[in-house]
């Protein structure tokens, strides 16, 4: 098929070709393709050949292709005819119907020539007939409109004459809009004839505008008029072209004034944000402060619209005021939270406040009221959340303090406790209160405090974090230990150290531990579990710990300190005063042992009341001993040489034996750590103590009876102390150490013999047993 | 406890609570101390840190009449060293010297220089002068404060002037201030008074009560170190004496005696009852710091105690710092025994 399909086509297109040719006079623009394979053998070209072709063709070809080409031409031939003589007829034909047409156009316009003359005579006399009416008629109409020109004239004047009537009659019904239409109607005629014809009529309408700028004016001032009117009657004068400007000076002036009304009162403060509070219950009753004031300054901001519009170019006074509004309600916000403001109030005048700030944002949007308040909204709200802290920690001070007045009965009642436990109690609670009043300004959903959450959950964790720190600083303050060289803190001063009672440090170390073991960690709780989303890390429980811990430590040393201090003066003097090288033989013991023991009695009191009991505990051997790792050359047997010399009375031995003892005794260890309970805190005050006493004896100098006096002394406090205290056998230690060093520093050693020993000590008992006797018979007789 | 290893001792016979530098030995590291007994002869010990430091050997033993309360070496003359003494009844204070061809006997008797004997009381101390060449002295009791001028030729000290600090003070001790020549610090019961010997009037004092022990720092000028019973080592500044500039928390019991390094500024040495000696580090008594200070010290609240030496069975009295090695200080505790430390490890780094 396709084979027989291209020869078919090549026939059709050569056809195609040669009749194009035909018709188009340049072969070669038509068909350049064909052109330029034309050659000898192209029988369609227009270089060809005939003879040439001829030539080729029976060279190339043998007779049957010579026939074949033969028929083919002749076909070809007759094809081409056939088609010359199809194209002849077809144009022919176009040309005969072509000439029809032009007959038929000729013979339709023949005859039209004569409508048209009839028609051009009709409209000349249509147009002649009308110019005829109009001639006749203009002479009346003329005369009409005359008449009606000098009619309006008339009611002009009319109008004129009638103007003061008119005027007096809408100031009685008090229609100042209108008057005010009609005469600046009549203005420019009573402008032009105004000296002249209508000279009465203009002084009497003058008069009467004269009235009614000063109405409106007084109108425009007076106070129980409202806004609107007073703004409308503003539009009117200013149509009246009296002066606005000194007029709007003064409106906003009193604008100004009307700012003192809409302040929030510090004072008033709280009772305003308690009726914001209620009104929520008690919808009915809407006529508290705080709807008044919302009224107040819905009305200041109508007013602002209103003076907006009929004096545009106010607007940066009004923009002043505005913002002079906000940053007053928020000065005063700062006056009013200077003092204990609970966060429901904060939040009820910060609602408020924010209503303020919303409502005048409506009518001055351009003011950025709202960048301004969320500015000073922040500085507030931080200021906030530091006082209150501080007035947290002004409480927990409070409560330390508040107890600490009497002495005398620090010791004896259990007022210790009591404070412990309120102070313990106030800054648990406190603290807890305080993250309540926290969650409270983050649950509120005004728009400023949403965009504010975290910055505010940052103040918080930072205000815990600085709380506690302020915290324990206040508390070393407090204790006296750390001295006034911080004296902003300024809380304790002219408090100077000796006076702070030693109790009070005691309650304030436990309560560090309090703090590190419950309130930290609670306190942590809740951050964690209400902030989880927090990104700012500000509170670390983990060094707050540390801090307290550490802070519990000192001051439960201090506690000591003071206390040791106060025993240390009672043996200085003991040991500074009498001449130890003269003393007289011993006939009592001395009452400086009971001051002594009193002292130590007021510290177990006091520990008692404060620390918790610990498990009786074993005294610790040092283990360090032996590891003497000095290379000594000292010989060992100095107490036995001086021993062995001496002659051997009975109670020398004895003290030989003291002394040997002590030789072959372990090192003890004296100074351990101290730990919070009852019983290590009176055993570290006792060792020390004694440690001291040791310390004394050893700067002086004593004589038989010094020593003697010096030995009854130690032999009565063994009893008591051991009684004290857990460590008995540091304590046998120290005070034979005390009787070592006495007889080290004495001129004679000459012991008392145990009898008399005993004897001095049961009348000292005797004595102090009659002595609490009669204390005991006073008190009840009393 | 791990600078125990390191320690080199020395055992007195008997107790003792004095140990002095030999200043001006300068060819070695000689301390000087003297016992403290009541019936017993007394002694003074020339010790000297062999070449090596390994050992501490004696190089003259002295008798000395009397139980030695205080001593102190001449800072010009090595032979020169002065000593309060007590018979137990009485006290007295005098100038020694060491009897020429010394260390050859065993013990030998000491020459007495003068007789500081212009008090009644008890005596505290004697200061030499320590800027060196001086011979001034002065001699505390717990009333009077006596300057004398020496003449080691002559052997005689003559009073230059006498003050009387008053009954209600009873002055415990001072020091002599390395920067001013002029001014010596006392301590009294209830202040550290200092004192101008050119008019010898109290012109200064620091209300704090109970002081055992003071120090003037030898690098920096206006600084004192003081130890007390109960509440540690203050640190002052002069110019504004009204609080120390820092506490360091000093010992368990009292802090017996401070010394401050002669080299290293911040090095402060203390010893205290509680049978240790500590060192601390206490960059605080640099005074351009001081303004900065406050805010560092709070946030790096560093333990300032860079040692605490506890090698000890009693407590300790005496302390010295070597001047001539000054990384090594000397420390004798009540039972007699001398211990040589090195405190290299803890030198700060320059």
């Amino acid at each position: 098929m396709a084979t027989e399909a291209a020869p078919m086509d090549e026939k059709a297109k050569r056809m195609r070709d040669l009749l194009s040719s035909f018709y188009t006079p340049d072969p070669s623009i038509s068909t350049p393709t064909s052109s330029i394979s034309t050659s000898f053998d192209n029988i369609n070209g227009p270089s060809f050949d005939a003879d040439q072709y001829m030539d080729l063709m029976i060279k190339k070809s043998n007779l049957d292709v010579l026939l074949q080409r033969h028929v083919q031409m002749a076909a070809e031939i007759k094809n081409l005819d056939t088609d010359l003589q199809m194209l002849v007829y077809e144009n022919y034909n176009k040309f005969i119907s072509a000439t029809d047409t032009i007959k038929r156009m000729k013979s339709n316009i023949f005859g039209m020539e004569g409508n048209m003359d009839q028609l051009l005579h009709k409209i000349m006399s249509v147009q002649s007939r009308s110019d005829g009416v109009n001639t006749s008629l203009f002479e009346k109409r003329e005369h009409i409109e005359k008449l009606h020109r000098t009619r309006n004239l008339l009611r002009k004047v009319q109008f004129i004459y009638d103007l003061p009537a008119r005027l007096q009659k809408c100031i009685k019904s008090e229609a100042y809009g209108d008057a005010v239409r009609f005469y600046t109607g009549a203005m420019p005629i009573l402008k032009v004839y105004g000296d002249t014809s209508f000279k009465d009529c203009r002084r009497a309408s003058e008069e009467a505008i004269e009235t009614i700028i000063k109405n409106l004016q007084t109108k425009l001032f007076s106070d129980s008029e409202s806004i609107q009117a007073r703004a409308e009657a503003a539009v009117l004068l200013k149509q009246l072209d009296v002066p606005v400007d000194s007029l709007k000076d003064k409106l906003l002036e009193k604008l100004e004034q009307s700012l003192d009304g809409l302040q929030i009162n510090p004072d008033e403060a709280s009772k305003l944000a308690e009726h914001n509070v209620s009104s929520k219950d008690e919808e009915s009753n809407n006529q508290g402060p705080a709807k008044i004031h919302e009224d107040a300054v819905r009305g200041f901001s109508e007013a602002m619209r209103a003076y907006r519009e009929i004096f545009p170019d106010s607007e940066e006074r009004l923009f002043k005021l505005a913002r002079a509004l906000t940053t007053t309600h928020f000065e005063n916000m700062e006056l009013y939270i200077r003092k204990r403001v609970s966060a429901a109030d904060f939040l009820g005048i910060f609602r408020i406040i924010w209503e303020d700030v919303v409502l005048m944002d409506e009518v001055l949007p351009e003011a950025a009221l709202s960048d301004l308040s969320a500015e000073a909204a922040q500085v507030t709200l931080k200021q906030f959340v530091a006082r209150t802290f501080s007035h947290l920690q002004q409480d927990i001070s409070d409560t330390l303090l508040k107890f600490d007045i009497n002495q005398k009965e620090v010791v004896d009642g259990e007022v210790l406790k009591v404070v412990l436990e309120a102070s313990g109690k106030a800054v648990l609670q406190g603290t807890t209160d305080i993250f309540q009043e926290f969650r409270q300004l983050l649950d509120e959903n005004t728009g400023i405090f949403v965009k504010m959450n975290d910055l505010l959950i940052g103040w918080i964790q930072k205000g815990f974090q600085d709380f506690f720190r302020s915290l324990e600083s206040h508390f070393l303050v407090l204790s006296g230990k750390t001295s006034s060289s911080n004296e902003t803190e300024g809380l304790v001063e002219g408090k100077s150290s000796e006076k702070i009672h030693a109790g009070l440090i005691l309650v304030l170390a436990q309560l560090s531990v309090v703090i590190e073991q419950k309130v930290i960690p609670r306190i942590a709780e809740e951050i964690t579990a209400s902030f989880s989303g927090g990104n700012s890390q500000a509170f670390i429980p983990g060094e707050l710990c540390r801090v307290f811990h550490a802070a519990s430590e000192k001051l439960l040393q201090h506690y000591i300190d003071t206390r040791t201090q106060k025993i240390s003066n009672v043996l200085r003097k003991r040991f500074k005063t009498p001449n130890w090288v003269k003393h007289k033989e011993p006939r009592e013991v001395h009452m400086y042992v009971d001051m002594l023991l009193q002292q130590l009695e007021e510290v177990g009191k006091e520990v008692k009341q404060i620390l918790p009991q610990g498990t009786f505990r074993k005294h610790k051997r040092s283990d360090s001993n032996g590891s003497n790792t000095t290379t000594s050359s000292r010989s060992t047997t100095l107490h036995s040489d001086k021993m062995a010399r001496s002659n051997s009375q009975r109670a020398r031995s004895q003290l030989f034996e003291t002394h040997l003892a002590k030789l072959f005794k372990q090192k003890v260890e004296i100074f351990t750590k101290v730990e919070f309970t009852q019983e290590s805190v009176v055993t570290t005050t006792v060792k020390l103590c004694l440690k001291s006493l040791q310390e004394y004896v050893r700067l002086q100098t004593f004589n038989r009876s010094g020593f003697q006096q010096i030995q009854l002394d130690i032999q009565f406090l063994k009893a008591p102390l051991k009684e004290t205290v857990e460590d008995e056998a540091a304590i046998d230690f120290l005070l034979d150490e005390v009787i070592v060093a006495a007889s080290e520093r004495c001129l004679d050693v000459t012991p008392l013999e145990p009898p008399i020993l005993d004897k001095l000590i049961q009348a000292k008992l005797a004595k102090s047993k009659e002595h609490n006797n009669n204390n005991n018979k006073t008190t009840v007789s009393s | 406890m791990q600078g125990g290893s390191s320690g080199i001792g020395y055992g007195l016979k008997y107790q003792a609570r004095c140990i002095s530098d030999v200043k001006a030995d300068t060819d070695h590291t000689s301390f000087l101390t003297g016992t403290l007994s009541l019936k017993e002869e007394n002694e003074v010990h020339l010790l000297r840190l062999s070449s090596g430091g390994s050992e501490l050997v004696c190089e003259g033993l002295f008798s000395h009449p009397n139980e030695i309360w205080d001593l102190a070496s001449c800072p010009f003359d090595q032979r020169i060293f002065s000593t309060v003494f007590s018979t137990g009844e009485s006290f007295g204070a005098a100038i020694w010297q060491i009897p020429e061809p010394y260390g050859q006997s065993n013990s030998s008797t000491l020459e007495c220089v003068a007789s500081l004997d212009a008090h009644v009381g008890k005596i505290n101390c004697v200061l030499w002068c320590p800027s060196g060449k001086s011979d001034k002295l002065i001699s505390m009791d717990e009333q009077n404060l006596v300057l004398w001028s020496l003449d080691s030729s002559k052997k005689s000290a003559e009073v230059v002037s006498k003050e009387s600090a008053g009954m209600r003070h009873s002055l415990s001790g001072g020091a002599w201030n390395p920067h001013d020549v002029n001014s010596v610090a006392a301590t009294s019961e209830s202040s550290i008074q200092f004192w101008d010997l050119r008019t010898m009037k109290n012109v200064n004092s620091i209300d704090r009560a109970h002081v055992r022990n003071v120090d003037y720092n030898t690098k920096r000028e206006h600084i004192l170190v003081t130890a007390d019973d109960e509440s540690g080592i203050h640190i002052w500044d002069l110019r504004k004496a009204k609080v120390p500039v820092q506490e360091l928390p000093g010992h368990t019991h009292w802090t017996w005696a401070v010394r401050c390094n002669p080299e290293y500024e911040e090095l402060i040495l203390s010893v205290g009852t509680d049978s240790a000696v500590n060192l601390w580090f206490a960059s605080a008594s640099s005074d351009n710091q001081a303004s900065e200070r406050s805010a560092e010290a709070s946030r790096q609240r560093v333990n300032p105690l860079l040692n605490s030496y506890t090698d000890y069975e009693d407590s300790v009295y005496g302390l010295a710092w070597s001047s001539r090695e000054p990384w090594i200080f000397a420390s004798l505790s009540y039972d007699g025994r001398v211990v040589i430390e090195s405190v290299k490890p803890f030198l700060p780094r320059r």
